[in-house]
């Protein structure tokens, strides 16, 4: 697979305060790829870095296997932070001023106001807009060069929960054409629901990067309950049965490599027992990202 | 360079106060300029001894070619206001973002700044035009009985005034670039010409070979006084090429600090 991003050792001081250090990363062509990390842990610097507009310390990047300079950026939608733009103008207006800047046709701005649904909007002062119609233009203006690759940090930051679903499944349709998306967030069920790859900042460093599918692997842990007084003592004896925890009254069980809830199902059946709740829980990015910053120091 | 022109220009023609302060730039320079005799006459009625000394009509600052350099150097006077606007414009990019945002869609630091330089360079030339024009009709107006030889006379004072005003809406910007505040900048650019004025009484006495150096000293050099003619003394009746050279390195020095403030920090 083609890469679209390599970055190479980058760090950013700011004065004593180390944003980025010595930070390694590759984006491949059709990725998704969230960049997770708590507040402050450098995601918006990195892709600052990434957009020009920071000078690194150290380091180098390479978008398309380029020397990164100012026409490898028209090729890139990005939109860091908030949106932003001229308040004075309309949207229509700030459209037409972005597509002087990515030297791309005008006749896109009708097509990626229609996407993000804004065309009733467009003559109006960019001012009056709502949070969720800010980013929606965002979006439309990170849209309209027709980008191979659209940069998105904190997209749904500030909005109500269907404009959050709105801007996800702008995303997967997005992502749906083959384009390569760098999202970084720190929500992470949104990652977890749209990215294909991502990498956990910590203070700077990055302490994790693989596929969002390996989240799911490892040991299951199932949820049961039954009517039965010493169900805990029971499930000890469950040979697959690494730990045995109560939770919101019910038995969470952590299994051995190897098995799986059929077993544990089957294992109760033979004991006269009927459960009335059993679930496989597939362990969640959150419980795997908060797992991956405690372990990193 | 016309497309990074017309990007600034589309910033601008949209922002309303772009064109409050433009207007009411062009009108003060039309009216003051304009009406000079009216003041002659105003002086003459208020005090009784100055039209008796002074047969006003007898003044010819309407009258060519002496025209020219009267208004050009009165309206050197109201560059401050373009000035404003030049600050107005690189601040507004600050307060509101847009110069990171401008580079992250795929404009170059240079690009950036060169659009604005662009924009300054307009504006000085139109403000030129204006004169030009104010000063072809009011002369045509005034002078009794036109002489061609006279009517295109001292023009070079023309040229003169371009680079005056270009080299402090340059200052301007990169005062603007610096500071990134527009009500600071802005009260540091109206007291430039004091704070300067302050440090070369102060110098006068001991380095008084560095005076024609200083920044705000070398753009006013450019266009010398010319009412000391009507006192019956000599004027300078030529652009000074020392003052054309030292206020050119400043102009040039200001677009390269702009530059070199802009390419270095974090947007």
């Amino acid at each position: 697979m083609e890469t679209v991003l390599t970055i190479n050792g980058l760090t950013k001081n700011f004065g004593r305060l180390c944003a980025v250090n010595n930070l390694n990363l590759e984006v491949k062509r059709g990725q998704v790829f969230g960049m997770l990390g708590p507040n402050g842990s450098g995601k918006t610097t990195t892709l600052g870095m990434l957009m020009g507009v920071i000078n690194p310390t150290a380091g180098k990047y390479s978008w398309f296997g380029e020397v990164p300079n100012h026409h490898v950026r028209k090729m890139i939608g990005a939109v860091l932070e908030h949106p932003i733009f001229y308040p004075y103008l309309s949207g229509q207006k700030n459209l037409e001023l972005n597509a002087m800047i990515k030297q791309c046709p005008a006749e896109n701005i009708p097509n990626v106001l229609e996407l993000v649904e804004l065309t009733d909007r467009r003559e109006d002062k960019y001012k009056t807009y709502s949070l969720g119609m800010k980013q929606r233009l965002a979006i439309a203006s990170a849209l309209l060069n027709e980008p191979t690759v659209l940069i998105l940090d904190e997209p749904t930051n500030g909005l109500d929960p269907m404009g959050i679903a709105e801007i996800r499944e702008l995303i997967k349709k997005i992502a749906a054409n083959g384009k390569t998306i760098i999202l970084a967030s720190h929500l992470l069920d949104e990652v977890q629901k749209v990215c294909s790859h991502f990498a956990v900042l910590k203070k700077g460093n990055l302490v994790h990067a693989g596929p969002v599918d390996d989240v799911g692997k490892g040991a299951e842990i199932i949820e049961v309950n039954a009517e039965v007084p010493n169900l805990d003592e029971l499930l000890m004896t469950f040979p697959g049965a690494a730990s045995v925890s109560r939770e919101n009254g019910c038995f969470q069980v952590t299994l051995r490599e190897t098995f799986h809830g059929k077993d544990l199902n089957n294992f109760l059946f033979e004991k006269g027992i009927v459960v009335n709740h059993l679930i496989t829980k597939k362990r969640s990015l959150e419980k795997m990202f908060l797992e991956i910053l405690s372990e990193a120091h | 360079m016309l497309h990074l022109l017309q990007i600034d220009l589309k910033k601008l023609t949209s922002y309303r106060t772009f064109w409050v302060v433009c207007g009411l730039y062009f009108l003060t320079i039309g009216f003051s300029t304009a009406s000079g005799m009216e003041f002659l006459k105003w002086l003459a009625s208020t005090f009784d001894k100055f039209g008796s000394n002074l047969n006003i009509n007898r003044i010819p600052l309407y009258h060519f070619p002496d025209v020219w350099l009267n208004l050009v150097w009165c309206s050197g006077f109201f560059k401050v206001l373009l000035g404003i606007m030049v600050v107005i414009s690189i601040t507004n990019e600050y307060t509101y973002r847009t110069l990171r945002q401008n580079v992250i869609d795929g404009l170059s630091r240079w690009e950036f700044l060169f659009s604005k330089i662009l924009t300054n360079l307009v504006l000085s030339l139109a403000s030129v035009v204006l004169i030009f024009i104010i000063a072809l009709v009011t002369g045509f107006i005034y002078t009794p009985e036109i002489n061609w030889n006279y009517v295109f006379t001292d023009l070079e004072f023309y040229p003169a005034y371009l680079l005056e005003i270009f080299t402090f809406l340059s200052y301007a910007l990169m005062l603007g670039i610096f500071v990134q505040r527009s009500g600071l900048t802005i009260i540091l650019l109206l007291l430039s010409y004091m704070l300067e004025a302050i440090i070369r009484a102060n110098i006068d006495d001991y380095l008084p070979w560095l005076i024609p150096y200083f920044p705000m000293q070398s753009i006013s050099a450019l266009v010398p006084i010319p009412f000391y003619r009507y006192a019956f003394q000599e004027i300078q009746d030529y652009v000074d090429p020392l003052a054309v050279v030292i206020a050119f390195t400043w102009m040039i020095l200001f677009n390269y600090f702009s530059y070199l403030k802009l390419k270095r920090s974090d947007l």
